[in-house]
């Protein structure tokens, strides 16, 4: 009697991390071994030119998300996780991911879904994938934080500077870290990818039950030798190529060497947890503290942005609750008129 | 009247049983904790705490005079979950008034008052954010990752969070009646301090929280509430009669279930969806890791209100 074989389960890897951390290279070593990159992907580029193996529908997905919740992919703001983490209880989102990862599923039993964007939404990703029957897991790429500015600074748009940058990579990486603890993961270094890839993946295939990983022919190794440039770490920078504030620099230096001893074997392990809760404390007090010292440019930003909006919309927002009638208005309790008028930064005076 | 956040002495002098706020003595960590206030949950706490060790950082356990074993029960699953160092488990051995008429009666501050009884329970967390939980609610795989994510995700922001359960009313190891035609929906977290405190409503406590607080709604599916068929899932209540319309129509839904289970009629009831497990697979379990996640949403059909 033949033996029949059983059926890959469902599985789903998530690879997260910051941008320019090799995620590119990790998703298309797991692709090249024979797991399904959902199609179309986002087209090479210069900045990347063996490919970043990114879904084209979940690069939109995220980018509708995050301009719903007035977040940037590399945004430093602590409070930002909040907000786009709110979208995880909006049924018609979580219904709406699931039918699209669920008709990937019809494609092939094990997939990679890669996007700098993901670690804002990790919520709603298992949340489809376990409406699928599918297993979730993530691999996280690590390269230090000193090559991840310089590199996001040759490569990218120079709208930011170094010090946000670096506030950034804290933000995602420290939020990122907390968002997948507890589920089934791995962190990964650039760097080992890069030297010998065997290791990492080999492990990932183990740790994960990775059909693709465990049974993969000795062509797809070689294609993934061929697939893996050296070269590509073309940016590698210490502090001393990088001009930010000492604390911040602390705190960075500090997330890195951390997060570094998660890659170790065994080194996911609640005392490392207990630090980086630590940084994360520490990045949010020192994060309050900027916000707070250039709140006057915040305001000036916003009264900018208020003047260049064009008339008539001008004059409503001087005086929006000119629109609404005066019988309207009145409906509304002192306590949330109050409670508007200070979230406009109108509040009045006392006795006012 | 009682500044807002102040410790409460109880009117019988117990000293053991004065609220003590850890905001007033310490500090407080972040993360989640779950309260749980049981009596006789030690059938359903099998199913209830090992997903509840999985999503938090701390579970609070009070138990009010059970007879079956529960805090020994409790205990033993803390332990086989590996998470005995965050589990607190505890005693309030008063008898506690009944919603309804009886709670109405007593003083909030006796220790006979569901008030004061909430109040002590909460003021053994020792996270930013608390949870209260009843000891039959059973959390889906959805359920774990969205308060996993809550727990850090909520931290300084002051909300508020409502979850929508699903009532199960269990037949047999294989057969069961899950209620969706009505929106269960209550707060459930909350920000600990002084703003966030138990106060007394008519029926039972509520909890107090600013009207500036922003509050999330969960999306369905991510937890049940276990009835058992075979037992009185009333016997708390003093009257049905007790509760009004108007303002309890969730219990009079219960209510309705309730019956019509008792009366073979479960199929004549709309939103009652009856529920057959596989071979060799607990229909509460069939539930939670099956059922619940493939049912089509939304699983609600019909509006409802949120109890405050």
């Amino acid at each position: 009697m033949p033996v029949e074989e059983l059926p890959i389960k469902r599985r789903v890897v998530f690879v997260v991390g910051s941008g320019r951390s090799g995620t590119s290279t990790m998703a298309g070593t797991l692709r090249t071994l024979g797991m399904h990159v959902p199609q179309p992907e986002v087209d090479a580029d210069e900045t990347n030119p063996k490919g970043f193996g990114e879904p084209q529908w979940v690069v939109d997905f995220h980018d509708e998300l995050l301009k719903r919740v007035n977040v940037q992919v590399s945004d430093s703001r602590p409070s930002a996780w909040y907000e786009a983490g709110k979208l995880a209880n909006f049924e018609p989102l979580r219904g709406r991911l699931h039918e699209w990862l669920d008709g990937q599923f019809a494609e092939a039993p094990e997939l990679v879904v890669k996007d700098p964007r993901l670690a804002w939404f990790i919520g709603l990703w298992r949340s489809a994938a376990l409406r699928c029957d599918a297993t979730p897991s993530y691999v996280t790429m690590l390269r230090p934080v000193t090559e991840v500015v310089g590199s996001k600074q040759r490569y990218y748009a120079a709208k930011f500077g170094e010090v946000q940058r670096t506030a950034a990579w804290i933000n995602m990486m420290l939020h990122t870290e907390r968002a997948t603890r507890g589920s089934t993961r791995a962190f990964v270094r650039y760097g080992d990818m890069l030297q010998d890839w065997t290791v990492p993946v080999f492990g990932i295939g183990q740790a994960f039950d990775l059909a693709a990983v465990q049974t993969a022919q000795a062509n797809d190794i070689r294609a993934v030798h061929g697939f893996i440039d050296p070269g590509l770490r073309r940016v590698q920078l210490t502090w001393d190529d990088i001009e930010v504030p000492a604390k911040l620099r602390e705190i960075a230096e500090e997330s890195w060497q951390h997060l570094n001893a998660l890659a170790d074997p065994d080194g996911d392990q609640p005392a490392v947890h207990d630090i980086l809760d630590q940084l994360r404390a520490a990045y949010s007090t020192l994060y309050d503290e900027a916000e707070a010292i250039a709140q006057s440019t915040a305001l000036a930003s916003y009264r900018d942005g208020l003047a260049q909006l064009p008339e008539p919309t001008n004059a409503v927002v001087k005086r929006g609750a000119d629109r609404v009638p005066h019988s309207m208005r009145a409906m509304v309790p002192p306590s949330a008129r109050r409670g508007l008028r200070k979230a406009l930064g109108r509040a009045r005076s006392e006795g006012a | 009247m009682p500044t807002r956040g102040a410790d409460i002495p109880c009117v019988e002098g117990e000293s053991d049983f004065d609220v003590r706020w850890p905001w007033n003595h310490g500090g407080l960590v972040p993360g989640l904790t779950c309260v749980f206030r049981v009596k006789n949950e030690a059938r359903n706490l099998p199913w209830v705490l090992p997903p509840m060790f999985d999503a938090v950082q701390h579970v609070v356990l009070v138990d009010n005079q059970s007879d079956d074993g529960t805090p020994d029960v409790a205990a033993r699953v803390a332990a086989e979950c590996g998470a005995t160092d965050r589990f607190t488990g505890t005693t309030y051995p008063w008898r506690v008034s009944r919603a309804g008429a009886e709670h109405l009666a007593t003083a909030p501050d006796s220790v006979h008052s569901l008030t004061h009884f909430y109040n002590w329970s909460f003021s053994h967390v020792r996270t930013a954010y608390s949870m209260k939980w009843d000891g039959d609610m059973v959390l889906t795989p959805e359920g774990v990752g969205v308060l996993r994510d809550l727990a850090w995700q909520l931290e300084d922001s002051g909300s508020v969070v409502a979850i929508p359960r699903h009532p199960v009313s269990v037949v047999s190891e294989s057969e069961a009646w899950i209620d969706l035609g009505f929106r269960f929906l209550e707060p459930w977290i909350y920000p600990m301090g002084p703003d966030f405190t138990f106060v007394k409503a008519f029926e039972w406590e509520v909890r107090e929280f600013p009207t500036t607080s922003e509050r999330i709604v969960a999306p369905e599916g991510l937890c049940v509430e276990l009835k058992w068929v075979d037992a009185d899932e009333f016997a708390h209540w003093t009257s049905v009669d007790d509760f009004a319309n108007s303002r309890v129509p969730r219990k009079r839904r219960e209510w309705e279930v309730y019956r019509a289970l008792a009366e073979g009629k479960g199929h004549e009831v709309e939103g009652l969806h009856h529920v057959v497990a596989p071979a060799g697979v607990h229909v509460v379990d069939h539930v939670i890791n099956t059922w619940l996640p493939q049912a089509e949403r939304p699983l609600v059909r019909r509006p409802g209100r949120v109890d405050v």
